[in-house]
């Protein structure tokens, strides 16, 4: 095994190449991706080797062609999608909610629907309340479809891989925040599975289940608590839908304590659903009553401080870390 | 010659000093995020500007809409402060670039999603028709918008209900990033008239005939029901500034320029051009440079919005 340091949108970029080479039915569609190689850059060189054929660049038509790559999904081709910001799935959301989720429960599995529908989320770079939601939630409460939101680039890569491969619509959010983030990913793109949490770091006291670049926040609170003497876990669901809920149980039955950090909606999201497993699922060994850091119920600010304050971020995590350890 | 068009001209240098000043502000750091300038456009939106009646008419404009907004009459040291995310913006802050929102002066709200403006002004034109007050709804957007389901429903839907609304579309031949010709089919005045608006088209480097066309699509809005009208313009950025992947120059195509020749030709003395251009420059530096020093939004902005508690506090 060779590993190499990549970026994050590097190892989306590799693997992209490594299955369009190796399946012709592998076709990108999106708005700018062809020419210009992705607004974030990730479908560079895409079509230079590829043609435009199999790398496609639409008119700003979100629901003609995201629908266009329902039906291409369901004849044969294996349609990937970029939108560039997860925020765009409101023009086109029949097409998601309705089309690409339900027609293989219709078609009672005639069906596949080997459709990945790349897109963004993320706050904090000031793109303002229509380009830096975070909707895995959302998507994640509609039945059939995955939701994938993946945390470095490895991850990014392996879960691309399977997410290519799964005969089920896959929602795949990348964090514009993490694009840079440079990681270790083994050179041969190993797929990593869809459902299957990882512990990004093991710790006693208490599990923080985060995903995407909350894991991030997440890892250098938990640095800082272990120079306070609280031994905090890391758990990254890395899959939003189908949740690992038996990992996550597993490991708080071990603390005792769960905070759960999402940058999604802090009304019935993630983390109300992982909080709701973890409560159903292992009730007799909670040493203090579950807690989540989310976003507040608003719209994400566009001016600097408004949007830092919006964020979770790693001192309101220390600061919940010690709170539930002293219940 | 009268004193409209170099006021107009005067409205134009104003615009697009202004977002110069904001594209230096951009590269110095001083935005939020990303800005989409309207530079190349400042003929177009400054004309929608003189012939719209911002107390009784409302425009809803693109992700692109500096311009658009200034020309509207909305206070720029508000828009300057809203783009650099300032308290005492138009929405101190929580808005921003993309989201100009300003109804007192006629200017309803830009939006952050290609074509979303659209079907909004047909509904500011549906309140001015119950109002029967003579207003009407003006909807601008890109060649790029046009290829947008919700834009060719709301062309249907204001011919079907008779709306008081003028569309107006910008065509810079660039959808985001990608040349319109390649992403679009037919012409974009045909598919106006398939749905039965009378179509006017003119290109801003003309000042006279655009400036003919967005009047005579305004007073039929005004008075006979919805209209189209095309308007050639350039843009002289990528998508966003700093976009260097799709940059354009403006080479030969710059209205302002031609706006200039026109006006020289019209028997107008340089020298008042020239003291028009750099009146507007200057007002929009003084604006600028006043509005990079106001404080920024302060995070206890959010507290008051979570939870339904706005709707408590309204």
């Amino acid at each position: 095994m060779t590993e190499q340091m990549m970026t994050f949108s590097g190892a989306l970029n590799a693997v992209l190449h490594q299955a369009m080479r190796q399946d012709g039915a592998v076709v990108c569609i999106g708005e700018d991706i062809a020419q210009n190689g992705g607004v974030f850059g990730v479908t560079h060189g895409l079509c230079d080797a590829f043609g435009s054929d199999r790398v496609i660049d639409t008119p700003i038509s979100e629901t003609a062609f995201v629908g266009m790559a329902v039906g291409a999904a369901m004849t044969g081709l294996k349609p990937m999608v970029e939108l560039m910001f997860c925020d765009f799935t409101g023009v086109c959301f029949d097409q998601i909610l309705n089309q690409a989720a339900k027609a293989r429960f219709l078609s009672n599995g005639k069906l596949k629907l080997p459709l990945v529908i790349r897109t963004t989320m993320g706050a904090g770079d000031g793109s303002g309340a229509m380009h830096s939601q975070s909707l895995h939630g959302l998507f994640a409460s509609i039945p059939g479809l995955i939701v994938v939101c993946p945390s470095s680039p490895a991850d990014a890569a392996g879960l691309l891989k399977s997410s290519l491969a799964s005969d089920d619509p896959v929602i795949f959010l990348e964090n514009k925040q993490l694009y840079e983030l440079e990681g270790l990913v083994d050179a041969a793109l190993p797929p990593v599975p869809l459902g299957s949490a990882k512990l990004a770091k093991d710790g006693a006291d208490v599990t923080i289940v985060a995903t995407s670049a909350m894991v991030h926040e997440a890892l250098a609170a938990a640095t800082r608590l272990e120079s306070a003497g609280v031994s905090a876990a890391v758990l990254d669901p890395r899959t939003v839908k189908p949740l690992d809920e038996a990992s996550i149980l597993e490991h708080v039955r071990g603390t005792g304590r769960l905070l759960v950090v999402d940058e999604g909606a802090p009304f019935a999201g993630l983390a109300d659903a992982v909080i709701s497993s973890v409560v159903r699922g292992s009730f007799p060994s909670l040493k203090a009553a579950p807690q989540k850091l989310c976003p507040p119920d608003t719209p994400v600010p566009y001016a600097p401080a408004p949007e830092a304050c919006w964020l979770p971020g790693s001192d309101a995590i220390v600061e919940a870390v010690v709170l539930m350890m002293e219940d | 010659m009268n004193r409209n068009e170099l006021k107009i001209y005067r409205q134009c240098w104003f615009i697009r000093a202004f977002e110069g000043a904001i594209a230096a502000e951009a590269a110095a750091g001083n935005v939020p995020g990303l800005v989409h300038l309207s530079t190349g456009s400042e003929v177009a939106d400054a004309l929608i500007g003189h012939h719209i009646d911002p107390n009784r008419d409302k425009v809803t404009g693109s992700h692109r809409s500096h311009g658009l907004a200034l020309a509207c009459g909305v206070e720029p040291l508000d828009v300057a402060k809203e783009i650099l995310g300032k308290a005492g913006g138009l929405s101190d802050g929580l808005g921003g670039t993309q989201h100009l929102i300003a109804p007192e002066s006629g200017f309803l709200t830009s939006n952050g999603i290609v074509g979303a403006q659209v079907p909004i002004a047909a509904g500011a034109a549906l309140s001015a028709k119950s109002r029967s007050g003579g207003g009407i709804g003006v909807a601008v957007f890109g060649d790029g918008a046009a290829n947008q389901g919700a834009v060719l429903e709301t062309m249907n839907m204001a011919v079907a209900l008779k709306l008081p609304m003028l569309f107006v579309l910008y065509n810079n031949g660039m959808a985001q990033s990608t040349k319109a010709e390649t992403a679009s089919g037919g012409n974009y005045r045909d598919r106006a008239r398939s749905f039965g608006l009378p179509v006017w088209s003119a290109d801003s480097v003309d000042f006279a005939a655009c400036s003919k066309a967005v009047e005579h699509s305004v007073g039929h809005a005004r008075l006979k029901g919805p209209a189209f009208v095309e308007v050639a313009v350039s843009r002289d950025h990528g998508h966003y500034y700093g976009d260097e992947k799709a940059d354009q120059v403006f080479g030969a195509n710059d209205a302002l320029l031609a706006f200039e020749k026109w006006l020289l030709e019209q028997g107008v003395e340089r020298s008042a051009i020239v003291a028009a251009a750099d009146a507007g420059k200057a007002h929009a530096h003084a604006i600028v440079t006043e509005a990079v020093a106001a404080p920024n939004a302060p995070a206890t902005l959010l507290s008051g919005w979570s939870s339904g508690e706005s709707a408590v506090n309204d």
